[in-house]
């Protein structure tokens, strides 16, 4: 019953959506707003049926479904039952399918007797994309397919991805997918409309820009999360193709972000923000093709299929197709001729465009290589961290560096000299944190020196500023050439600064040991002893587990912590994972992970001393801090808008 | 001059494509996935058998030939569909084929081996994908070729086909020279 529900409510949002298509492709407007209301809600309605019929399929095992039969077993908790459903290729396209029509009902919502063009236009875009994702789901991955024959349990699913991190981790970053897509959709409604009609669409992309951004963040860092947690390989970064697929979208998020302020504020580089918006989301599409189409493999793959990657590949042809046609004709028409200088703050963030563009194009570039190389030569080769790491972290630091910068300066031009001295405090500040801190670590090295004094650079900017916006307040002086600072962009700035000193800390000055531990044996690692006590079998609700106890003792021989790396065994599915076990702390991680072994040849025990890396995952909380707070003042600015 | 720019983006975007779409028609056998094992020495592991009540050890009885190992179930629909073409490669070309049972139910799985035929010359079961792991199995089925000194050579992920079959000869005739 309820499979066929969702399967029926599918196709009635392939039905609504072509008729979401047909009527805002209509002229006139007036006539069939009514009409406009029905296609939306309905378009809404039946792919939140469609979407939740899965769920409760998955909830009470239907194995009826080839889906919940393939990816689901009885004795999954429930929590993960729910996640299970977009755990699969099949269920993340209906998740997919269900945000896009969450950010079209949005849209609808804009609605008003000034902007009926544009909007209609736009969800007119919005409806020829979601109509793709439907075909696609319903021809080459219905999720309501049956079987013949039933089964009583189904296949189970893999541990791995029993992790809350993770069960989050699919939803944000398909909202941060989709809501490209609306700027995609404005782009395109920009570009079409006449222009004289003079439509702030930039305002109405912002909120949907920063919107995707800060999802696009947070799924990020759930999914490094979830490596460093539950993966075992000490690492929180792996430049796999599909980490690369969500990272490429992000950094033309992060361009886009900044260059919607210039558009607002100064009115200039509107044809490149056009662009921009347009290829963050066939980025995100092309991400979308290179892991379901397996035409890459990565440790995300999804089932196989070549037919998927057709698809997929043509509907990313008709779309980009259509939207850079539109580019070439249309976009000369917002090319304007002011030109600024490069110590404003709008030259500042034209160098953080081009330095997002180029890391992105170099990120792009190493992900599609080993497909270039078999194109041309047969060979299969496959482009791993070091290519991506000596290429991108040198590129990115002069962004860093500007990024200290650049809202210090302000709009228009400024005085070089003045900028100098205006900085000096901040240069000052940033080399006695940075010498105390190396003080405290002793130990130099080219690169992380580099990234510490540059995440303590913006730290000591954004202190500065901080301040002196503070003493503004309290003599209440209004002066025309003290720039203004949002309160959102610093404390995303911020964020950035924790995050590189944490990403620095933990890739220079990470200490790994792997070796061969026995009952009793002792091992050290930077300045801590680690002893093996014992190992003893535990059950967990649906595991079996090996436990280590490891006792750490620091060089004052005090016990620190005692740490319980797992090497669990779920019989259910019979798959093995490895818990890594960890203390942590503001300076360091340690880091224990129990392999393979047994009680004569002892246990191959993992170690990691990992510096800083906490300051990861604060940094990454406090940029979608920084993010909500601009998306307060931008949703303000979209209310007078649709009023 | 600078009107022409603004094309530059959908030019270098069909490149693109071109070279995805190239990769996807031309006869590339993505699933001929380059895997750690290959050139390796076959895992080491006990399995019982399927169809007598016995221990199969590897790499003990991978004898002196070449020997196909192909992963299969009866739940996997591709499986089915490559069944006559793992006949096809016992039945006319004399291979030995180690079938191994993933994941499955042996009830089942005895007569769906009576209905289509036994191709295999010892079927191995993995109740609890443990072999799977050892191999390295993501997705069924798999097929592996292993040379006369027990070396793995080869790996095909997906299901042997009729367009595929020949292609996967050749590789047994490389293999086996």
């Amino acid at each position: 019953m309820v499979p066929s529900l969702g399967n029926l409510t599918l196709w009635l949002s392939l039905l609504f959506a072509i008729f979401q298509f047909v009527i805002f492709h209509k002229k006139n407007f007036y006539s069939v707003l009514q009409f406009n209301k029905i296609a939306v809600k309905g378009l809404l309605f039946c792919s939140l049926v469609s979407f939740f019929s899965l769920m409760y399929c998955h909830i009470v095992s239907d194995f009826s479904v080839i889906n919940v039969f393939q990816n689901s077993h009885t004795t999954k908790p429930l929590l993960y039952k729910i996640s299970g459903v977009w755990g699969n290729h099949e269920g993340s396209m209906l998740l997919w399918i269900l945000v896009l029509t969450i950010f079209n009902y949005f849209i609808f919502k804009l609605y008003n007797q000034k902007n009926i063009i544009f909007i209609s236009k736009t969800l007119e875009t919005q409806a020829i994309i979601t109509i793709g994702f439907l075909l696609f789901t319903i021809l080459t991955s219905n999720p309501f397919d049956r079987m013949i024959t039933s089964h009583t349990n189904g296949l189970g699913f893999n541990p791995l991805l029993q992790d809350p991190a993770l069960a989050i981790h699919p939803p944000l970053l398909y909202i941060g997918y989709v809501g490209f897509s609306a700027a995609f959709s404005f782009s395109v409604a920009a570009m079409s409309i006449n222009v004289e009609k003079k439509i702030p669409w930039h305002s109405y992309m912002k909120p949907f820009v920063l919107a995707a951004w800060i999802f696009l963040s947070a799924g990020i860092a759930f999914g490094s999360i979830w490596a460093y947690y539950e993966l075992g390989w000490g690492g929180w970064w792996f430049w796999d193709p599909v980490e690369n697929a969500s990272f490429m979208p992000w950094l033309l998020g992060t361009a886009l972000v900044h260059s919607l302020i210039i558009v607002e504020k100064r009115k200039s580089l509107q044809s490149w923000v056009l662009l921009l918006s347009i290829l963050s989301f066939l980025l995100s599409v092309i991400g979308t093709f290179l892991v379901r189409s397996g035409i890459l493999t990565s440790v995300h793959t999804f089932v196989l299929d070549p037919a998927r990657g057709i698809y997929i590949l043509t509907f990313v042809a008709l779309l980009g197709g259509y939207s850079l046609i539109l580019f070439a004709l249309k976009s000369k028409n917002f090319l304007n001729r002011r030109y600024f200088s490069f110590f404003s703050r709008e030259g500042s963030i034209l160098v953080n465009n081009i330095i997002m563009i180029v890391v992105c194009a170099s990120v792009f570039l190493g992900t599609i290589y080993p497909l270039l190389v078999e194109v041309f030569s047969n060979n299969k080769i496959s482009v791993g961290e070091p290519y991506f790491n000596s290429l991108t972290i040198p590129i990115m630091m002069p962004a860093i560096l500007v990024m200290g910068m650049g809202p210090m300066l302000s709009w228009g031009k400024t005085d070089v000299i003045a900028i100098l001295i205006k900085s000096l405090p901040s240069i000052l500040l940033a080399v006695i944190i940075s010498s105390i801190f190396f003080w405290v670590y002793r130990s130099y090295n080219m690169l992380g020196l580099a990234g510490i004094v540059l995440a303590f650079w913006i730290m000591s900017n954004i202190l500065l500023t901080t301040v002196q916006q503070l003493i503004i307040k309290n003599k209440e002086v209004t002066q025309e050439n003290i720039p203004k600072y949002s309160s959102g962009m610093i404390i995303a700035h911020l964020g950035i600064a924790l995050l590189i000193l944490g990403i620095a800390g933990s890739s220079i000055w990470q200490k790994e040991k792997i070796i061969r531990m026995k009952v009793n044996d002792e091992t050290s690692i930077h300045d801590y002893n680690i002893v093996f006590k014992e190992i003893s079998e535990v059950m967990g609700p649906n595991y079996v587990a090996l436990q280590g106890n490891f006792w750490v003792y620091n060089n004052k021989k005090n016990i620190i912590t005692k740490l319980k790396p797992e090497n669990r065994f779920y019989p259910v599915t019979n798959n093995s994972t490895t818990e890594a076990s960890i203390h942590t702390n503001l300076a360091r991680d340690l880091y224990v992970v129990l392999g393979n072994g047994d009680k004569n040849e002892g246990w191959i025990v993992r170690i990691y001393y990992n510096p800083l890396v906490v300051w990861i995952w604060i940094g990454a909380f406090t940029i979608f801090l920084g993010g909500l707070f601009s998306m307060k003042n931008n949703l303000k600015k979209l209310k007078r808008l649709s009023i | 001059m600078k009107k022409k720019i603004l094309i530059s983006p959908i030019i270098l975007f069909f490149l693109i494509l071109l070279v995805f779409f190239y990769l996807l028609i031309i006869d590339r056998n993505p699933s001929e996935l380059p895997s750690v094992l290959i050139n390796k020495k076959v895992p080491t592991f006990e399995a019982k058998l399927l169809l007598e009540n016995k221990t199969f050890k590897s790499p003990g009885e991978f004898e002196n030939e070449t020997t196909i190992v192909n992963f299969f179930a009866t739940w996997c629909k591709p499986c089915r569909d490559e069944h006559p073409y793992l006949k096809k490669l016992s039945d006319e070309r004399g291979l030995k084929i180690i079938g191994i049972n993933y994941k499955d139910d042996s009830k089942r799985a005895i007569k769906w081996l009576k209905k289509l035929g036994n191709p295999y010359s010892y079927v191995l079961i993995d109740p609890n994908a443990r072999l799977g792991i050892d191999w390295g199995v993501y997705g069924l089925p798999e097929t592996f070729i292993v040379n006369s000194s027990h070396v793995i050579k080869y790996r095909l992920v997906g299901p042997i086909t009729k367009k595929n079959y020949g292609a996967f000869v050749l590789k047994v005739k490389e293999v086996e020279r």
